[in-house]
């Protein structure tokens, strides 16, 4: 039996299982185990397309679970909205954890019902990005590309005739490639509010590459873990003194790069240049709403407030649906990228709705979607 | 909970955005985005966001009005295309190339040829045909002027990014359309002769488009431009597959515009048509004077994915299964083969058993296939070609005295689609002159009748009122109206 506070290193037992995985296959196990022993009636898998695409599905099939691991660092979807109305386990970046604490103070989502296997993310990238830097960064043909992996700083691509090519991530980043923008500035490395928190930082070794870090966050995650080790689907031992010390340390020092991220493009906008600001960067806007329809965080429905009050026929210079949803995510955007990431027009949605609501959120020392704790400071929260 | 997923382009217009289209285990359908996609990188505009809406009505077989098999539909069909006199065949690009070389193979046994409906092909010289294909989108952002014809952000949304592209590389982008753009530099209400003022080049890039409503003058013009200044010249189409769909085209001089087909029908000469995922009520800008030139047809017979307004009039419909889950392929306006994730081949089955029914060959999803293939070469081959046609001449439709309400042609046209876009745009002299009053109504009377509608202030010509969806009162693309403050 696992204890909640509990650090542990961990792998899949099924041999399969844990080569396939990102870091040793835990997570699909414990997805995987929750699934057979009946905690939940589907799992929230990523259905491998290639290298660069897949999508999100809920399946009952414990084999279909099984055959899911490994991490998809150019797949940036939110798995939030798959949770909602059911009982479902799930694997999660932190931005798809707050998602879907953010529905749970909405009543969207039943966390009783919902559990959550967080994984620890140094950030995602775009698919069509990542291709272009491949060949313009790394002169390598995309489809050759067999893995990747991040060491020290470094983006490591692996390519099927077995060569490594690493670039700094400072270097790519600053060429315009790299992690999506809101990754980084995202604030949460480890998902201290999944109900298990798992990641590769830590993992030292003759382990390294085959276990995974897991800390287990809550009596969900107890639940979740003492049921995929009783089920004989997962090894665990605990994490010694210079693991944990590790995974701190990296944590701490991609946190310090989140701050200076944040400190360049999260800049304090003056009350004399407000307005412009806004009606300038919306300009462009085809009224697609598709920015609302992949929010995570959003339960309005079909008649929300945005839409509500706004009309293709205005003659605003600024169109009430991003002055509403400006101040209505004002308490609730957690920073997940997706918005941006679907933009028609590359509107760069979520730094400008990030830069509106990081004052608001700061100056009353709240962050979205860490837990159930606080309500959201511009509702009540539903219970 | 299990859930089924398709790999799908858009059905809406001719960009072909990639997207998925998720089946729930209850049967509704919802749309997932497709980020690895080069066309869209996942994106879409307001139609695709709405696609769900549009797949909510799958077609059924009907023969003779009645919900039927789609066998005996097929049966139906034959034995109303065996006795049929001239027949008119129209396949606008809505679905899969393999379907259309099928259909094209059923008009090679009727004796007859599939139309596509853009009246530019019949219209212009041959010559011209092969600079009527699209040009890689991409090649867009690197252009050192651009000119749109076009107005982007309503009829082809998805363009706009890569105009905004185009900007930030340091283009200069200048609209000759009827509306002022946004994220143009210039905006420029010129006619023909003012065209030298553009002062384009080699490495200019004219953007418009011809879809079925084009008035060929206009083309010829744009063409005149091309040639005389070295410009590169990309045309957009409406339809998923438009590109495809005239690529594939043997006879592109033989095709006719859809409204060439319409008033052949008005005047008897057409007594039956016979339409692959076509729809001319949601085509034709006067639904009413369509439906009537419908009604005078012996036959019309209808293969449709999708439920519309014509599969509630036809004699015969043959129910193929949605875009989304058919196998094929599809060319986009850049000339880039796009392919369903999807397996089902119904259409092809059916039209496989109308070949059959009709005497002639039966034929399968693969040999239709490998047609494309054999055409291929041929069909993508969309490098920037030297021009071989010479200047043309021509006079364009003059629309004189009151006002006009036009239409702001976009290949969706929200016909039967939910969308706010319930109002006209004018500008601020009429506002001004007809004193409307701000959130009111501006009331429009033509021939046909009288209607109020909403309206925004944008900076159009005076004169015209724009629409971005079908109207009522709309006799054409370009109606004569009077207006009145309401
Ligand atoms: C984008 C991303 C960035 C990461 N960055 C770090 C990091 O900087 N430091 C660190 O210690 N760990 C990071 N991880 C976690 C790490 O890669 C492993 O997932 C973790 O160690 C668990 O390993 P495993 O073998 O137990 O997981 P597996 O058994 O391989 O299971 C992985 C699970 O993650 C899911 N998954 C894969 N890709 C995604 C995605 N894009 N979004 C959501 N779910 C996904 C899979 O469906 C599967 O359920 C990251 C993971 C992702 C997805
Ligand atoms: S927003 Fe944060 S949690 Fe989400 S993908 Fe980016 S870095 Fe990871």
């Amino acid at each position: 039996m696992v204890g909640i506070g509990d650090k542990l290193l961990g792998y899949a037992t099924n041999p399969d299982v844990r080569n396939r995985g990102a870091s040793g296959g835990l997570v699909t196990a414990v997805l995987a185990a929750a699934l057979e022993k009946g905690m939940v009636e589907g799992v929230v898998v990523l259905k491998r397309i290639d290298e660069y695409e897949a999508i999100p599905v809920i399946t009952d099939d414990v084999q279909e679970v099984l055959a899911s691991g490994g991490s998809m660092h150019a797949v940036p979807v939110n798995l939030t909205k798959h949770a909602v109305g059911r009982k479902i386990a799930m694997p999660g970046k932190p931005c798809d954890v707050r998602g879907v604490i953010e529905q749970a103070k909405r009543n969207g989502v039943d966390l009783e019902n919902t559990y959550i296997v967080g994984l620890n993310c140094g950030g995602s990238m775009h698919p069509v990005v990542t291709r272009e830097m491949l060949i313009r960064m790394y002169e390598i043909d995309p489809e050759d590309v067999v893995g990747e992996e991040i060491e020290k700083g470094k983006l490591i691509f692996k390519t099927k005739d077995g060569e490594e090519k690493a670039i700094s991530i400072d270097e790519l980043e600053e060429a315009g490639y790299g992690r999506r923008e809101n990754c980084r500035y995202c604030t949460i490395k480890i998902p201290t509010n999944a109900d298990l928190a798992c990641g590769n930082w830590g993992v030292i070794g003759e382990l390294a590459g085959s276990a995974t870090f897991c800390e287990v966050m809550n009596e969900k995650g107890k639940r979740l873990l003492d049921n995929a080790i009783e089920a004989g689907f997962i090894e665990v031992q605990p994490a010694d003194e210079k693991s944990i010390a590790i995974r701190n340390k990296v944590n701490s020092a991609m946190l310090k790069l989140g701050d200076e991220w944040k400190g360049r493009l999260l800049t304090e906008i003056h009350d004399q240049e407000r307005l412009t600001y806004y009606i300038e960067q919306f300009a462009d806007c085809i009224d697609c709403g598709a920015c609302r329809e992949v929010c995570p965080v959003c339960t309005c429905g079909e008649d929300s407030k945005c839409t509500m009050f706004h009309s293709l026929a205005d003659n605003y210079k600024m169109s009430m649906y991003h002055m509403v949803r400006l101040l209505h995510l004002s308490d609730s955007c957690i920073g997940c990228g997706q918005c941006s990431d679907i933009c028609p027009v590359d509107i760069p949605v979520t730094t400008i709705f990030r830069r509106f609501a990081d004052p608001a959120q700061k100056k009353r020392d709240y962050s979205p979607g860490m837990d159930l704790q606080r309500p959201p400071f511009l509702e009540l929260m539903l219970k | 909970m299990k859930e089924t997923i398709y790999q799908t382009v858009c059905p809406g217009c001719g960009i072909g955005c990639g997207l998925y289209i998720r089946e729930n285990g209850n049967g509704s359908v919802s749309i997932d985005f497709l980020k690895s996609s080069p066309v869209n990188l996942g994106k879409l505009c307001r139609f695709g966001m709405k696609l769900p809406y549009y797949y909510s009505r799958p077609a059924s077989s009907k023969t003779e009005g009645v919900v039927s098999g789609a066998e005996e539909a097929v049966k139906a069909a034959a034995s109303r295309l065996k006795n049929a006199g001239k027949i008119a065949m129209l396949s606008a690009g809505n679905t899969t190339c393999e379907e259309h070389i099928a259909f094209t193979r059923l008009a090679e046994t009727l004796g007859t040829v599939v139309h596509t409906g853009i009246p530019v092909y019949q219209e212009l010289p041959s010559e011209c045909h092969p600079h009527l294909e699209g040009m890689p989108l991409a090649e867009i952002e690197n252009a050192e002027k651009i000119v749109l014809f076009i107005d982007p952000y309503v009829q082809y949304p998805l363009l706009v990014r890569r105009l905004l592209v185009a900007r930030r590389n340091g283009a200069h982008i200048i609209s000759a359309g009827t509306k002022e753009l946004h994220l143009a530099h210039e905006n420029r209400d010129l006619s023909p002769e003012q065209y030298a003022e553009l002062e384009l080049d080699s490495n200019s890039v004219i953007i418009a488009d011809v879809h079925p409503h084009t008035e060929s003058c206009h083309t010829k013009q744009l063409l005149n431009l091309a040639l005389e200044t070295g410009a590169r010249i990309h045309f957009m189409k409406p339809f998923i597959n438009s590109e495809g769909a005239n690529r594939l085209a043997r006879d592109k001089a033989g095709m006719m515009g859809i409204s060439h087909i319409m008033d052949e029908i008005e005047k008897g000469d057409i007594k039956t048509l016979f339409l692959l995922d076509s729809d001319p009520l949601e085509m034709m800008p006067d639904s009413d004077r369509t439906a009537n030139a419908l009604n005078k047809l012996d036959n019309l017979i209808v293969i449709s994915s999708r439920d519309s307004p014509i599969t509630e009039i036809a004699n015969v419909v043959i129910a193929t299964e949605p875009l989304y889950r058919k196998r094929g392929t599809f060319i986009n306006a850049e000339g880039k083969l796009r392919e369903n994730s999807g397996q089902e081949v119904a259409g092809i089955d059916a039209m496989s058993l109308l070949s059959r029914e009709l005497g002639s060959e039966g034929f399968e999803y693969r040999q239709m296939h490998g047609y494309l293939h054999e055409r291929m070469i041929e069909t993508l081959a969309n490098e920037n070609r030297k021009p071989e046609y010479g200047i043309m001449q021509c006079a364009p439709v003059q629309h004189n005295g009151a006002c006009i309400l036009k239409y702001l042609f976009n290949p969706f046209m929200w016909a039967n689609q939910p969308d706010d876009n319930d109002f006209v745009l004018l500008n601020m002299n009429m506002v001004r002159s007809l004193k409307l009053r701000k959130g009111g109504m501006v009331r429009l009377d033509s021939e046909k009748g009288s209607m109020k509608m909403r309206y925004r202030v944008e900076r159009v010509p005076d004169g015209m009122i724009l629409t971005a969806r079908k109207l009522q009162v709309a006799t054409g693309t370009n109606t004569t109206v009077k207006v009145e403050g309401c």
